[in-house]
């Protein structure tokens, strides 16, 4: 049966270049569809990593540690100690950073003006070489551990409130025990974030003080952590969840469930790119199942003496599904080489999108590097050429099922 | 022995509005071994004759038996696998299959069979050799001349040991030369392999040739005259 089948495919691959130019543009379509599918893919899969990358960097990491509830309720009073967790994180090796915060919104005056500020308490150290905010930011301008009135302000903040390095201003805010507490700061230095709300609300300053002025000494509110590889979410998570089940008063988070915006936004991007893949996809399916269906009535007079040479009806169709296979392996080769090679374009190079717009870029509340690059999403890409594959026999079914339907006498009239 | 037997066989085909009748109330047989050529002009029912016989097409009325099987209850499948097993056919036209060489084109209805590589080509090459075509085996069909087509043909009629060979005008498309040289080399596997060979044919060398002259007008049996083979006298 195998030996057949092997004999079939010989002949389908002959069969194929019977007519070598209407093969070829077939080909070349189906290839070229693959290719850009996957390179859409890869590149899509790579601005999706860097809007990750750059999401849980800045905001909640890979994984969170929040008091239960907090999420919802965006209580202040719902810290918790992390210390006797701080082992059992830190000893994962996938974990590369973990970062503590505090949360607190406030009013921050100047002697010129007042806004509504959100005052984050970090740990300057940790932050300094993950958080894509200060990436703009000097190390001359960094918070000092022992300076405590240091405080970071985004851009536009500092603008509304007439502030510069070096000036006070006033920051009030409800403490966890309901109290109204006043603090000054100095401004240390101005950050530019590229996301308006960020520029207009921020103001970092360092863990001890802002937990001081909280009533929350010791305490966060999130325990941002950072992994080696993104990928690696859903085992950390496992072991993480696993060693922290007997311990109250914390919940862990995988970004998805932290930050649900920035998730779906990928998720309806990714949605909306598959269902345009899939149209080219069906479009391609089309050309093949017409491509066939020629090759076959062209050929009904020799299907007529296949037939009259004693092949059964089903032989026939096991030979146009064999050219429809040829020809979907065929173009899953060429075309995984070709979106080989774009991918490999698009990784070592990129798209430079500061050629077509100046501004920086803020998609789903994330900002994101003007220079998009693909990644290689090879199951992926294996996925789609087999898929291909999968199509291209679909297509065959009809064509054959013709070819089936033929009776000897009636197609060796044909010719 | 009678391995092809007509009872009343009457064919009718569809042409618009009308009916053509090509075959009426044909009774006929042919014993084992036979090498007899149906004779009549164009339209005299030569082809259909050959059609039904062959397992390629359905009687309308009457009973076709062949080895002792009433065609009429097969299968769409079990003619196929009659077919193949039983019969050999030799075109008008040679219909090779282009894309394949002529050693392939022979070995086509033993792959159909599932006969192994080796097997085939031995048997392929062992046929092409006695139909004189050593050398040429590997080339196509556009390669080859109308003589060597039609021998190669003949090759893929006989490479399965067919009870039954059905050639459908073999010579019309051959010079004198070589109708000659494959009428011969027909009458010899006759001979050799006791094979049944049926030709259609107006031809007057290949009439000349048969033992058996059935003769058709307008689908109806004009003449069936048996005689000694000119070739064996």
């Amino acid at each position: 049966m195998a030996g057949l089948w092997w004999e079939l495919l010989v002949l389908a691959w002959k069969n194929l270049w019977r007519n070598r130019r209407r093969t070829l543009i077939t080909l070349a379509a189906m290839s070229l569809t693959l290719m850009l599918i996957q390179v859409l893919n890869n590149l899509s899969m790579g601005s999706y990593r860097q809007m990750i990358q750059s999401g849980v960097r800045a905001g909640s990491g890979h994984l969170t540690l929040n008091a239960p509830g907090y999420r919802e309720q965006q209580d202040i009073a719902l810290a918790f100690d992390v210390t006797p967790f701080w082992a059992c994180i830190e000893q994962q090796p996938e974990v590369q950073q973990a970062l503590p915060r505090l949360y607190l919104p406030g009013l921050a005056q100047s002697g010129y003006d007042s806004r509504g500020i959100l005052l984050q308490g970090i740990d300057m150290t940790r932050e300094a070489g993950s958080n894509p905010f200060l990436k703009s930011l000097s190390c001359d301008h960094w918070l000092r551990p022992d300076v405590p009135e240091d405080a970071l302000l985004g851009i536009q903040l500092a603008d509304q409130l007439h502030l510069k390095a070096g000036n006070k201003f006033v920051v009030t805010l409800q403490n966890s025990r309901n109290e109204l507490v006043s603090e000054l700061f100095r401004v240390r230095g101005v950050l530019q974030t590229g996301l308006q709300d960020v520029d207009q609300s921020l103001v970092l300053v360092s863990l001890e003080r802002a937990g001081l002025l909280a009533a929350l000494p010791g305490k966060i509110h999130e325990l941002a952590i950072l992994l080696q590889e993104q990928q690696q979410v859903g085992a950390v998570y496992q072991q993480l969840h696993e060693a922290l089940r007997d311990q109250p008063g914390i919940e862990l988070l995988t970004w998805q469930q932290a930050m649900p915006n920035l998730y779906h936004a990928i998720q309806l991007d990714y949605a909306s790119q598959n269902a345009i893949l899939l149209i080219m996809l069906v479009i391609v399916v089309i050309g093949i199942a017409n491509t066939l269906l020629m090759s076959v009535m062209e050929r009904s007079h020799e299907f007529g003496l296949i037939l009259a040479l004693g092949a059964r009806p089903f032989r026939l169709v096991e030979l146009v599904v064999a050219e429809a296979l040829v020809l979907g392996a065929l173009a899953a080769v060429c075309g995984a080489v070709l979106g080989g090679l774009g991918t490999w374009y698009l990784w070592a190079r990129g798209i430079d999108l500061r050629q077509f717009i100046s501004e920086e870029i803020e998609y789903g509340g994330i900002v994101f590097e003007p220079v998009l690059r693909a990644v290689w999403d090879v199951p992926w890409m294996a996925q789609s050429a087999l898929f291909l594959v999968v199509l291209s026999v679909m297509a065959s079914v009809y064509p054959a099922l013709r070819a089936a339907r033929l009776t000897p006498v009636a197609a060796m009239r044909r010719r | 022995m009678s391995g092809i037997e007509l009872q009343q066989v009457s064919k009718i085909y569809p042409s618009g509005h009308q009916q053509v009748q090509a075959l009426v109330d044909l009774t006929l047989s042919i014993d084992d071994g036979e090498f007899c050529v149906l004779a009549g002009p164009s339209g005299s029912g030569k082809t259909t004759l050959l059609n039904l016989i062959g397992c390629l097409d359905r009687a309308t009325s009457g009973t076709i038996r062949l080895f002792g099987q009433d065609v009429a209850t097969c299968s769409a499948r079990q003619l196929a696998d009659f077919r193949l097993q039983r019969i050999g056919f030799v075109f008008q036209s040679y219909n090779l299959i282009p894309v394949l060489s002529a050693e392939e084109n022979v070995a086509f209805p033993l792959m159909l069979r599932g006969v192994g590589r080796d097997e085939r080509r031995r048997r392929a090459l062992e046929l092409l050799t006695v139909l004189g075509l050593v050398g040429l085996e590997h080339r196509r069909p556009a390669d080859l001349s109308g003589g060597q087509q039609q021998r190669v043909a003949v090759a893929r009629a006989l490479v399965g040991e067919p009870s039954v060979v059905l050639a459908d005008e073999p010579t019309a498309n051959l010079d004198t030369g070589n109708s000659v040289e494959l009428l011969e080399m027909m009458h010899r596997l006759n001979r050799e392999r006791g094979t049944t060979f049926i030709f259609s044919s107006h031809d007057p060398l290949v009439i000349k040739q048969a033992e058996r002259v059935i003769e058709l007008q307008d689908g109806r049996l004009k003449a069936d005259n048996r005689r000694c083979s000119a070739h064996e006298t």
